[in-house]
């Protein structure tokens, strides 16, 4: 404590120490005030305030942003936006059952709508509920009126507002590709594309919900203006700020070509009610690719859907009428997006990859020469470590003698890809019958490399990727089937490569399945040289509201996926052969392509049938499948055209290749000339 | 001899003033009459703050920037405060007497610059001037040179203290103060009202001193406020407490948000989180998805965004929300023993300068301790007062360093 200090200073000394006394004191005072203060706050009143504190919060409210446009490759607009005018609800005025069923009631009676119909949207959890809802679009402007003059019939709640809404200035065009777009469902919500992506995602944005439109949602849907509410314990809002600014998306530019576009759906339709006097084609499918760049130009699919019908959402009713008209039949399905949907066996249209396989596993050479006959039995006699033989048959029992692959093609010869399917197959080492040794593999590598068994990458979503039977396919078939009566893929033992199963691939038929896209891939790779590429739909992400194509956000540069090992003389003899389906004497698309330009347009293509079998409603029936290139010099399209159930490659499917070609070369003519007969393989 | 190294370590001085030292005189080197606890609760406070500063500042910066920034610049202030410091301990205080009029002058100047262009402006108020990357706040040095201007002329006056020598040491802190009110800066013009208070009050003025300032002091908050003085906003901030609004717009409101902040903490409060979270969130995007109606958020106070200037004049709602009545109770008490070692070193003065240097530092951390956080518990009014040692700030924290040296000098040399 206080030390005494000698003389006369000791008395004020003490006098000090008494002030300093008080002025202690006084800092106590202020400390026992804190200290009281806290003890309340945070022990006494802790509870209250924690309830506060949840209570209190800030809300934050987005608003949609204007999305990208997407414009073909030569600027036209396919999808911009517009401004739809809807009835909306503020939730946040009608809380009370009452008032809501007052308003519902009067509401309905002046739209002339259900109100239970009105009910349901009102509730929907997919708006903040901060927001107006929504209940009914494009309402008469009587209807608009009179909701305006009489807000306090509906106590002020009911408004108008306008909605931003998807246009399609042309119309009923690509609706597969081009997509649709509605509110983001939960199931989306836990897709890392959107989980992942930045401004997040959250319940009630209006996104992509199928092809562009899903696939490129992160850079055409803009950023959401975002405002930040406060909002006391009974939600109502004491002021908003804006947190941050909206910002348009950007446009998409795609590699698609309008008129081309228009030009496949047209000649697709055309061809598929042509075919329609003879056989049931309900469906069909065209991709039109630009081989050098994978550059999707056009993607046609029969049927389809008018996508203006979907802008505005569609109920699940209205859904499921689009989905299968039919109920239960798929061929209907209009949402089934064949170019990268269906799955079917691609036939003679196949021989360009087994060509190719055989050249690259050298049991084959461009100078190779191998009989046609109607018939050929595998294993060939005098093998008798694969098993019994079987026959195998051309698809016409003429003996058409000793060819090179051109007219092996040109003739679609099956017994010529017999023999390279089963010499694929020997030199993999699978020649010991039960104990394959699926190793090598030589066909189904080759086939993997030039695009089948997997999906292409295309940007669009959903694609398919076909079947290519191999040993791990087997395994896998064999496992799922072999409590059956007859396993398939082997034995009640184990699983069992079969050859035949190779031979039946040579032809495109057996398990093999692809899409036509895939066929289209494999196409291109014969006619580029051997480069096979990525398809792609969209070429780059350009600013929103600017024609300005020279300064994209972000351009898609074409990806060579792989590289066929094939070198030119190789290639040459498939393009040959090729050309010759068009333009040979026995070329089994001769006669679809009678009378057109061969010499100043060179078209390269094949033909291909596949069979359905003898019974059941398919019976005698056939998938004409025609892939293509032109011109054969220096190709610039790839073309394929795919009809289900229908009759002829060459018949079928030839002719709407032609009518695509002529359009894209500008050539006229009419189309009834071509319909003749022909029959390929 | 304060001024040599002979000065610190009295074992190395042979002679003082001719005479031989003996045993007892080495015994007063003062380096033996250290204050251990006082340096010792000082730098407890510094890192209690820093981490504060650390757990409110990590989640707010900008992905780009090191979520460490402010605790790293916070801990390098510290170790400049406490260079000062050793480098002041070794000068005798009683010859920062004869320097308090040079540096009550440089004091002026720096606060006239301020408000000169050469002072940088930010929130509305010009407080700083800038040295390169670091600004300077001068009125917190003020506050210091205020200090050893008023203890150095209040101890000549020996305990009898006229209306003369009141008069002289109001004239003497109004200049600084209203200098500091131009800039402007209401709150810490009322920490030099409060320290003139404290030391007149230990230095001796009269009863009758203190109800004649009581009475100008009145007549001139009644004129401020009848003159349009103040500008709207310091009114509306200093009333505010007493009415409390929760239009979030209004000052209040932040009161509000401050005492839920406080109070939501409870006993033990709701953690803390020193690690950059893994998504390195934006405030906006930063909350769970859904437009959060009742997304679950911890630390809600904090987290989003509830209360302003957390990390400096409103760090204590951090403290009570993430650490509860423990971390509180526990500031509070390293603050109560850090003022009694101040009071204690102001008894245990050999003279008067020393006892009114020690009076002058215990009332400007009370004031401040007590105006902060009362503040933030909404007991008083809204100022910008930083909380020392724990607020985030350079000028502040150097300045309470410099205020520990003075009390360390004073008890260091107290039987000198």
């Amino acid at each position: 404590m206080m030390k005494k200090e000698r003389g006369g200073a000791t008395q004020g000394i003490d006098r000090t120490t008494l002030r300093l006394a008080i002025f202690a004191l006084c800092i106590m005072v202020a400390f026992v005030a804190l200290f009281s203060r806290l003890w309340y706050l945070q022990v006494l009143a802790a509870p209250d305030y924690r309830r506060l504190a949840k209570e209190n919060r800030v809300r934050f409210v987005k608003s949609e942003p204007l999305r990208g446009r997407i414009v073909d490759r030569n600027g036209v607009v396919l999808v911009e936006n517009r401004t739809a005018t809807a009835v909306t609800i503020d939730r946040q005025i009608v809380d009370t059952p009452r008032e809501t069923r007052i308003v519902l009631r009067r509401l309905a009676r002046v739209l002339g709508e259900k109100r239970w119909l009105l009910r349901q949207r009102l509730k929907s959890e997919l708006v903040s509920p901060y927001k107006p809802v929504p209940v009914a679009e494009n309402v008469p402007v009587k209807a608009r009126d009179h909701i305006l003059e009489n807000q306090e019939d509906f106590f002020g709640a009911v408004d108008i507002d306008k909605i931003p809404s998807r246009r399609y200035p042309k119309g009923h065009s690509a609706p597969h590709i081009l997509g649709y777009v509605g509110e983001i469902s939960e199931q989306m919500l836990k897709e890392p594309r959107f989980s992942d992506a930045r401004p997040s995602y959250e319940p009630g944005d209006i996104v992509g919900r199928a092809g562009l439109e899903y696939e490129y949602d992160n850079f055409i849907r803009g950023v959401p203006a975002l405002s930040k509410m406060i909002v006391n314990s009974t939600g109502e809002v004491l002021s908003e700020i804006e947190v941050r600014e909206e910002s348009a998306g950007n446009d998409l530019v795609l590699y698609l070509d309008y008129g081309i576009q228009e030009l496949a759906e047209e000649a697709l339709k055309a061809g598929v009610f042509a075919n329609r006097g003879r056989y049931p084609t309900p469906a069909g499918g065209v991709v039109v690719m630009d081989p050098n760049t994978g550059g999707i130009l056009g993607m046609a699919s029969f049927p389809d859907y008018d996508p203006r019908i979907l802008a505005d959402g569609l109920t699940q009713k209205e859904y499921n009428k689009l989905g299968a008209k039919t109920k239960g039949n798929p061929d209907d399905d209009a949402f089934l997006f064949r170019p990268i949907q269906a799955q079917r066996a691609p036939a003679s249209t196949f021989k360009i990859v087994t060509a190719g396989a055989a050249m690259a596993a050298d049991v084959a050479s461009p100078s190779t020469v191998l009989d046609c006959p109607g018939a050929k039995p595998y294993p060939p006699p005098g093998r008798t470590d694969v098993g019994s033989a079987e026959i195998f048959n051309n698809w016409t029992d003429f003996d058409f003698g000793l060819m090179g692959f051109p007219e092996s093609l040109e003739v679609s010869c099956d017994t010529f890809y017999y023999e390279l399917g089963w010499r694929l197959e020997d030199s993999s080492g699978a020649s010991v019958f039960g104990e394959p040794n699926r190793g090598e593999e030589h066909f189904q590598r080759y086939a993997r490399l030039t695009g089948m068994g997997h999906d292409t990458g295309i940007d669009l979503p959903n694609e398919l990727s076909g079947r290519l039977p191999d040993w791990d396919w087997c395994r896998e078939i064999w496992r799922a089937t072999k409590d059956d009566k007859i396993p398939t893929c082997g034995t009640k033992d184990g699983p069992v490569w079969y050859p035949g199963e190779t031979i039946n691939m040579s032809i495109g038929q057996g398990a093999l399945t692809t899409t036509p896209l895939q066929m289209a891939v494999a196409t291109s790779a014969i006619a580029n040289g051997g480069a096979v590429m990525q398809p792609r739909v969209a070429m780059q992400v350009g600013r929103p509201d600017e024609d300005d194509v020279e300064h994209p956000v972000r351009t898609f540069e074409p990806h060579e996926v792989a590289r066929l090992p094939l070198d030119e003389t190789e290639l040459s003899v498939i393009r040959q052969g090729m050309v010759d389906v068009v333009a040979g004497s026995q070329g089994t698309a001769r006669t679809a392509f009678s009378g057109f330009p061969v010499s100043t347009f060179p078209i390269a293509g094949k033909t291909g049938t596949s069979e359905l079998g003898d019974v059941g409603p398919t019976a005698n029936l056939q998938d004409a499948w025609f892939v293509s290139y032109a011109p054969a010099d220096d190709p610039q399209y790839v073309v394929v055209v795919y009809l289900e159930k229908s009759g002829h490659g060459g018949e079928s499917a030839a002719p709407i290749a032609r009518e695509i070609y002529e359009g894209l070369f500008g050539i006229d003519s009419s189309l009834d000339v071509r319909l003749g007969q022909d029959a390929s393989g | 001899m304060g001024l040599s190294w002979e000065g610190m370590f009295g074992e190395a001085v042979d002679r003082i003033g001719g005479q031989p030292i003996s045993a007892r005189m080495a015994r007063k080197a003062p380096i033996r009459h250290l204050d251990p606890t006082l340096l010792l609760v000082t730098l407890i406070l510094t890192a209690y703050g820093a981490v504060v500063v650390l757990s409110v500042t990590i989640h707010r910066l900008p992905p780009e920037t090191n979520p460490n920034l402010y605790l790293i610049r916070q801990v390098l202030f510290a170790a400049a405060g406490m260079g000062i410091l050793v480098a002041m301990s070794f000068v005798d205080y009683r010859h920062f007497r004869a320097l308090a009029p040079f540096v009550y002058i440089a004091t002026v100047v720096g606060l006239v610059a301020v408000l000169t262009p050469l002072g940088e402006v930010a929130g509305g108020a010009r407080r700083w001037i800038s040295f390169g990357a670091f600004q300077a706040q001068p009125s917190e040095l003020a506050k210091v040179a205020v200090i050893v201007v008023l203890a150095a002329y209040l101890s000549e006056r020996r305990g009898e203290v006229r209306a003369i020598d009141v008069l002289f040491c109001c004239v003497t802190v109004a200049i600084p103060a209203v200098l500091i009110f131009l800039e402007p800066d209401l709150g810490t013009m009322m920490v030099f009202v409060a320290l003139t208070a404290g030391l007149l009050l230990v230095g001796g003025a009269k009863i009758r001193h203190f109800l004649a300032l009581g009475g100008v002091g009145i007549v001139a908050i009644a004129m401020v406020l009848q003159l349009g003085v103040l500008q709207d906003y310091q009114v509306q901030r200093i009333t505010a407490f007493l009415d409390p609004e929760p239009d979030p717009q209004s000052v209040g409101y932040n009161l509000v948000q401050a005492e839920i902040a406080i109070a939501s903490g409870g006993l033990r409060g709701k953690g803390m989180e020193l690690e950059p979270s893994t998504e390195r969130r934006d405030p906006t995007w930063g909350l769970p998805a859904g437009h959060v109606p009742d997304a679950p958020v911890e630390r809600t106070q904090t987290a989003l965004d509830f209360v302003p200037e957390q990390h400096t004049d409103f760090i204590f709602t951090a403290v009570g929300e993430q650490l509860g009545f423990v971390g509180s109770a526990t500031l509070l008490g390293l603050f109560a023993f850090l003022i009694w070692r101040a009071v204690r070193i102001a008894a245990l003065s050999k003279d008067m300068f020393g006892t009114l240097l020690a009076t002058g530092v215990a009332s400007l951390w009370a004031f401040q301790l007590f105006v902060n956080i009362g503040m933030t518990m909404g007991i008083m009014p809204i100022t910008g007062i930083p909380l020392p040692f724990v607020s985030y700030g350079g000028s502040s924290l150097i300045t309470n360093y410099i205020a520990v040296g003075l009390l360390l000098n004073v008890h260091m040399r107290r039987f000198l």
